[in-house]
C-alpha cells in the first residue's frame, strides 16, 4: 500500500510537485495521470526514493521513504523512466544481478528468474546479450529485473511508452495480472484511454497538484460530463495531453 | 556487506571482461613504459657505443693547410672527410655533426710561432652531436698543448713553466649516466600503467552507467550506495595490478634480454626481488588510483567527459617521477608524504639498488592508504548525492 500525504518538490524556482496527497490500496491499479511535465515522473521518483521530498511524506507499507528507504526498496519493483540494461550482460545475467541485490540466491532465484521469463514470454532471449533488443524486448528485461524480488508494490513510470500495438495489449494484460496478484500497482500515463481501461482509481494530476482523485465512474460524476475524456479535459482545465 | 559489494564487484567484472576492446587499451599502455624506454636504450646504447669506442668522422676543411694537425687527429682515431661546400649550411641542414675548417692562413702563422686559428662548425644545441663535439675539442686542445711545449722546450723552457694547476677529474658517475636518466623515467611509466589499467573499468561503472541510463535503476536497490561505490572501485583495482604486473614484467624482461652491459656497460638492478618489492611499494597506488577516479567519474555527466578528465589524472601524479629524471633529489620523509611521488623515490632507490629506509616505505604506505580511504569517501558523498542519478 501507498500512502502519499501532502508531498512537495521543487526545482530551482519550479515547483514540480505540490501538496500531492493520494492512497494507492494493495490490490488494485492507481492511475497518475498527466499531461507531459506535469510532475508524475518527480512523484514516483520520490516514492520510489530518488529524490528527497522538501514536505510532506510518503509511505510504503508503512515505511517511510526518507527515513526508511532500505526498507521500502526491497517493497518496490520499480520500471523508472530510466531503463538502460547491461547490453554485455544476457537478458538472464541482467535479472540475476538485481536478484543477487535483493538478497536472493540458488535455486530460489534461479526459479524466479525462469517464472519470469514465461510470464513475460520472454525464453527465446534468454540468453542473448541485450545488445540490439527491440524496445519491447528491453522492456521486458526491465520489468523481468524490477520484478525479480516479486515485490507487493509496483511502481510504473509511462510503461506503454514507445511500445507497438501488441506489445501495448500484452503490457495491458501484465499489468492485470500484478492486480490479480494482489498487488498494489501504481503507473503514470499521459494516455487517458489506457488509465481508463486499467484503472480502479484515477489520479489527475496537472501543474505538479492533484486536480481530482477517483474511479473513472465517480470522475464523470464529480465534472459532470458524459465521457472520460472530457471529465479529464475538465479536471486539467485544458486539452493538452490528450490522444 | 561484503557479500553484496561483492555482487556488486563480480558483475563489473563480468561486464567490464566482455568489454575486451577497453581494457586491451589498458594493456597497451602497460606494454607502452617498457617498449619505450627498450627503445630508447637501444637507440642510446648504440650512439654511446659507436661514439666513445668507434673512429669518428671528421669533414675538414683546408686540410692541405695543416697536413701535421692532420695526421695527429688520425693517430686519434678520426676519419678525416672532406667538408661540405658551405659548412655553416651542412650543420644548420643537419647533414653533418661539426666541421672543422683550417684557413689558408694557418701554415704561415704555425710556422711563424704565432697563434693560428681554426674554425669549429657546430650546433650546441643538438643533444646527440655532443659526444663528437666534446671529442674533437679535447683533441685540438691536445695538439695545441702538446705543440707549445714542443715550442717551448726547443726555447729551452721547461712546459711546467705555463701549466699552472693541472686538474684531475674524478667523475663520481658512471661513464653512462646518460642511460640512467631514461632509467629515472621508470617510475612515471609504473604509476601512469596503473591509473591507465583502471581508467577504462572506473569510466564504463560509473560515467558509462548513468550515459546507458542504468544507475538510476540500480541505485534502487536495497543496499547503501556506498557499497555500490565501494564495489565499482574494487572492480577496477584487479584490472590496475594487472597492469602494474605487466609494466614490471615488461622492465624485467628488457633488462634480462636486451644486452644492457654490453651496450651501456652498467648493471640494472631489477633482480625478481625488486621487482616483487616495486610491486608491493606500489600496491597502495593502485587503491588511490582507483579512488581518485571514481571520484571524478561519479561527478562527470558522460563517458565523453570522464575521458577527457582521466588521462590528465594518470598524468599529473606521475609528472613528479618524470621530474626526478633530470632534477636528481636526495630522498627526505616529506617526500613520503606526498602520494606517488613517496613511491617514485622508493622505485628510484631500488633500480639504482641504494639502500632503503624502512621508516620511509612504512610512511609512504600509510599516508598513501590514508589519503585513499577518504578519497573514497568523497566518492561515497557523492553517490549518495541525487545529483549523481539527475545530474
Amino acid at each position: 500500500m501507498i500512502e502519499v500525504q501532502s508531498l512537495s518538490r521543487s526545482f530551482g524556482k519550479v515547483q514540480a510537485v505540490q501538496n500531492v496527497t493520494f492512497t494507492a490500496p494493495d490490490g488494485q491499479i492507481t492511475g497518475l495521470l498527466g499531461p507531459n511535465g506535469a510532475g508524475k515522473s518527480t512523484t514516483l521518483r520520490m516514492l520510489y526514493t530518488l529524490l528527497k521530498p522538501a514536505s510532506g511524506s510518503a509511505r510504503i507499507d508503512g515505511f517511510d521513504v526518507t527515513t526508511s528507504a532500505i526498507e521500502v526498496q526491497r517493497r518496490i519493483g520499480v520500471l523508472a523512466d530510466a531503463r538502460g540494461l547491461y547490453e554485455r550482460l544476457t537478458t538472464r545475467e541482467n535479472i540475476r544481478y538485481y536478484g543477487r541485490l535483493h538478497d536472493m540466491e540458488g535455486p530460489e532465484l534461479e526459479n524466479q528468474i525462469d517464472r519470469l521469463l514465461v510470464l513475460l514470454d520472454m525464453q527465446a532471449i534468454a540468453d542473448r546479450k541485450t545488445e540490439g533488443f527491440s524496445t519491447g524486448e528491453k522492456l521486458k528485461v526491465a520489468i523481468a529485473r524490477a520484478l525479480v524480488h516479486n515485490p507487493s508494490n509496483v511502481l510504473l513510470d509511462e510503461p506503454t511508452n514507445g511500445l507497438d500495438v501488441m506489445s501495448t495489449r500484452a503490457m495491458r494484460q501484465f499489468i492485470l495480472r500484478l492486480r490479480e496478484e494482489g498487488k498494489c500497482v501504481l503507473f503514470t500515463s499521459h494516455i487517458m484511454q489506457e488509465v481508463a481501461a486499467l484503472c480502479d482509481q484515477v489520479v489527475i494530476i496537472a501543474h505538479g497538484r492533484v486536480t481530482a482523485t477517483g474511479t473513472p465512474q465517480s470522475l464523470r460524476e464529480q465534472t459532470g460530463k458524459e465521457s472520460l475524456e472530457d471529465a479529464f479535459v475538465a479536471a486539467i482545465g485544458s486539452e493538452e495531453g490528450l490522444e | 556487506m561484503m557479500k553484496k559489494i561483492w555482487v556488486i564487484v563480480e558483475k563489473e567484472l563480468l561486464d567490464n571482461l566482455r568489454d575486451y576492446r577497453s581494457w586491451t587499451t589498458g594493456l597497451f599502455w602497460a606494454l607502452f613504459g617498457p617498449l619505450m624506454l627498450g627503445g630508447m636504450i637501444m637507440i642510446l646504447g648504440n650512439t654511446v657505443r659507436d661514439k666513445v669506442y668507434g673512429g669518428l668522422h671528421l669533414p675538414v676543411q683546408g686540410a692541405e693547410n695543416a697536413p701535421n694537425l692532420i695526421t695527429f687527429l688520425e693517430t686519434h682515431e678520426m676519419i678525416i672527410d672532406p667538408a661540405p661546400v658551405d659548412p655553416q649550411a651542412a650543420v644548420i641542414a643537419g647533414d653533418v655533426n661539426v666541421v672543422l675548417i683550417i684557413p689558408p692562413a694557418y701554415p704561415e702563422e704555425f710556422s711563424a710561432g704565432k697563434t693560428a686559428s681554426l674554425q669549429l662548425v657546430f650546433d650546441s644545441t643538438r643533444q646527440t652531436a655532443m659526444v663528437d663535439i666534446q671529442r674533437i675539442k679535447l683533441l685540438l686542445e691536445e695538439y695545441s698543448r702538446y705543440m707549445g711545449s714542443l715550442r717551448l722546450a726547443m726555447r729551452g723552457v721547461s712546459p711546467e713553466v705555463i701549466r699552472v694547476v693541472q686538474v684531475q677529474e674524478q667523475d663520481t658517475a658512471t661513464p653512462q649516466s646518460q642511460a640512467l636518466v631514461f632509467l629515472s623515467m621508470l617510475p612515471y611509466f609504473i604509476i601512469f600503467a596503473i591509473f591507465n589499467g583502471a581508467s577504462p573499468i572506473i569510466t564504463d561503472a560509473t560515467a558509462g552507467e548513468r550515459e546507458r541510463r542504468s544507475l538510476e535503476p540500480l541505485l534502487l536497490n536495497p543496499l547503501p550506495r556506498g557499497w555500490v561505490a565501494t564495489g565499482k572501485m574494487i572492480s577496477a583495482m584487479p584490472f590496475a595490478v594487472i597492469n602494474l604486473l605487466i609494466t614490471l614484467f615488461g622492465f624485467g624482461a628488457i633488462f634480462e634480454f636486451l644486452p644492457i652491459e654490453e651496450m651501456l656497460g652498467m648493471k640494472i638492478g631489477l633482480s625478481l626481488g625488486s621487482l616483487t618489492a616495486i610491486f608491493l611499494i606500489c600496491l597502495p597506488v593502485v587503491f588511490l588510483a582507483c579512488a581518485i577516479q571514481t571520484v571524478i567519474a561519479s561527478f562527470t555527466r558522460t563517458t565523453k567527459e570522464a575521458g577527457t578528465y582521466l588521462p590528465f589524472v594518470g598524468l599529473i601524479p606521475s609528472l613528479p617521477g618524470l621530474a626526478l629524471a633530470f632534477l636528481p633529489v636526495k630522498p627526505a620523509l616529506w617526500m613520503m608524504l606526498i602520494p606517488t611521488f613517496g613511491q617514485q623515490i622508493l622505485i628510484n632507490q631500488f633500480l639504482r639498488s641504494e639502500p632503503i629506509s624502512a621508516s620511509n616505505v612504512v610512511v609512504s604506505t600509510i599516508v598513501t592508504l590514508v589519503m585513499s580511504a577518504l578519497i573514497t569517501l568523497a566518492a561515497i558523498r557523492f553517490y549518495e548525492h541525487e545529483r549523481i542519478v539527475i545530474g
